[in-house]
């Protein structure tokens, strides 16, 4: 049969930003997807060697938009540990406590787009993004800012969290849990969204191994790898929480893992709270020239919502003379490719959907 | 460590770039007054009152679903339950822009995108209006030094409108379009 080879893209509601995808359909079966990237490429690498340390986190930030202050957190620990930096105990704690908060914002906005990917237009987005908004407010009240927080200094945090922020936070987290709960018999009491996810998609552990995807999506696929259990940072190892895996794969498990995940992370920060101990969580200010340090490489690798973040440093005397970064939306974003064979033109955005990419990170 | 290189090459080329993009563009200019941009055409062809056609215009504008980049975010948070824009008059994001009439440029527009942006506008019906939401969109934001990227949307569109904050927040974008509703009833002169 005569193959077709259709373009969509690069603006496309469906496609979470500018990404265009060139199809092959031999009837409506997908022969072969090829994503052509780089439509929001500015040069965020090649910028941060122009700029001091401690200019480039907002810039780390715009990243990944859904999930900043993972990025910017990476990035400061690179920093810090190119300039032997200790981080104070209570400032562990808060970063903790701040991160899971943002898993917490990144999935919710996963489930709220999912629904737009299949068609069922809104309704879970108002109802996702109302949640959200509530976790923003908590972000907001601990570092001023409702999106972008540029709140990690050197050794520590720019400031301490609120007094009552605690008793707050732990309100809008039971009112999340019972949130999800809610979501749950909504999507998963409805026909369609079964049809529609279950056996779709698949990606076997080998494969998924094989192209070097992290995050809910390898764990989905069944492979029991997180970097906070693997190689903890910061005080995850004195916590308590499961990493949570699901065999089968499909589009299905995606998205039930980040459900499971959000109850994960609602567990930690209420741990992190009863564990967190007082004192001085103060980070060193900003100052436009950090401590000289030469040629050294340094390279952290962090547990971002959307997978495995790396930051490659290397250090030069004021400014880092490279940095590379490993996103995990760029390498998630290559399995479309392996997946994509065999659906239907309809399940494609389904599958794109389920692997929650956000552009800005893949172009860089 | 680095080898340094002459600035003046850097800079030459850098322009040389900025003039071929432009240079290429230049022939796609957009085109206004298609059938009833002009509101007399309207209420004449309508048999109604030129304030009943400005009414029904100032109260139901389609925004577009174009979201670039991190302002995306925030302009999905106006669509949202907790700003409600529906109150206004500002429909549905529509996903085509046959159907639309405000264009939010939200995010970074980079050298490869602007054929793309000029585009779409053109497909809008008129009357079409565009709003810059953002600093990026504005003047490059914190991209003003980056070499893929246009310092600012007005360099290829029209813009009623500029919204400012990095990212501004849903309740900025709610004034901004109550300021093109202003705008378009003819309260606010250009």
């Amino acid at each position: 049969m005569a193959i077709t080879r259709i373009n969509i893209g690069p603006v496309h509601p469906s496609t979470h930003g500018v990404l265009q995808l060139v199809v092959d359909l031999d009837g409506d079966t997908i022969e072969r997807v090829d994503p052509h990237i780089g439509y929001l490429h500015r040069g965020v690498e090649k910028l941060t060697e122009t700029r001091m340390y401690m200019q480039n986190p907002p810039y780390m930030e715009k990243l990944d938009y859904l999930a900043p202050m993972s990025y910017d957190e990476a990035y400061v620990s690179a920093v810090e540990k190119a300039l032997g930096i200790e981080v104070k105990e209570r400032a562990m704690y808060i970063r903790v406590i701040l991160l899971e908060l943002q898993r917490i914002a990144s999935h919710l906005f996963f489930i709220g787009t999912i629904g737009n990917d299949l068609g069922q237009m809104f309704t879970l987005f108002m109802w996702a993004y109302m949640d959200r908004d509530k976790v923003l407010d908590l972000l907001q009240e601990a570092t001023g800012s409702r999106m972008f927080y540029v709140n990690m200094r050197l050794g520590g945090m720019l400031s301490d969290l609120p007094p009552d922020f605690e008793e707050r936070t732990l309100e809008t987290l039971d009112y999340v849990e019972k949130r999800i709960k809610e979501y749950e018999s909504f999507i998963e009491k409805n026909p369609v969204f079964h049809e529609r996810m279950k056996n779709i998609g698949i990606l076997p552990p080998e494969k998924a191994l094989d192209l070097g995807v992290t995050g809910p999506v390898l764990r989905a696929s069944g492979v029991q790898y997180d970097v906070r259990k693997n190689s903890p940072y910061y005080v995850y190892d004195k916590l308590h929480f499961e990493i949570k895996i699901l065999t089968k794969g499909d589009n299905f498990a995606r998205y039930k893992l980040r459900l499971l995940e959000m109850r994960e992370s609602i567990r930690l920060i209420k741990e992190a709270f009863k564990r967190m101990p007082a004192g001085d969580a103060l980070g060193q200010p900003v100052k436009l020239r950090s401590p000289p340090t030469k040629n050294k490489i340094v390279c952290v690798s962090r547990e971002a919502p959307k997978g495995e973040l790396m930051m490659y440093l290397v250090a030069d005397d004021q400014k880092p003379y490279r940095l590379s970064i490993r996103s995990p939306n760029f390498i998630n974003l290559m399995a479309i490719t392996h997946m994509a064979k065999g659906l239907r033109t309809a399940d494609l955005f389904a599958t794109l959907g389920t692997l929650d990419l956000v552009m800005g990170c893949v172009d860089r | 460590m680095a080898e340094e290189y002459p600035e003046e090459e850097f800079k030459i080329a850098k322009k040389e770039m900025d003039r071929l993009v432009y240079e290429s563009l230049k022939g796609r200019e957009v085109k206004p007054n298609v059938m009833f941009a002009k509101m007399s055409d309207l209420s004449r062809a309508l048999g109604i009152s030129k304030g009943m056609v400005k009414w029904s215009r100032v109260n139901s504008l389609w925004p577009m679903q174009f979201g670039l980049a991190c302002c995306a975010i925030e302009l999905m948070g106006f669509g949202s339950a907790r700003i409600d824009a529906e109150r206004k008059g500002y429909l549905l994001f529509r996903s085509t822009p046959r159907q639309s009439d405000v264009m939010l440029v939200a995010g970074w527009v980079t050298k490869s995108m602007v054929p793309e942006v000029k585009r779409l506008y053109e497909q809008m019906t008129e009357p079409r209006y565009v709003i810059a939401f953002g600093e990026c969109a504005t003047c490059g934001g914190p991209w003003f030094e980056s070499y893929n990227i246009i310092r600012g949307i007005d360099q290829v569109l029209p813009v009623d409108v500029y919204v400012a904050g990095c990212p501004p927040k849903p309740e900025n974008l709610f004034e901004a379009m109550i300021k093109l509703q202003e705008k378009i009833s003819g309260k606010i002169e250009d």
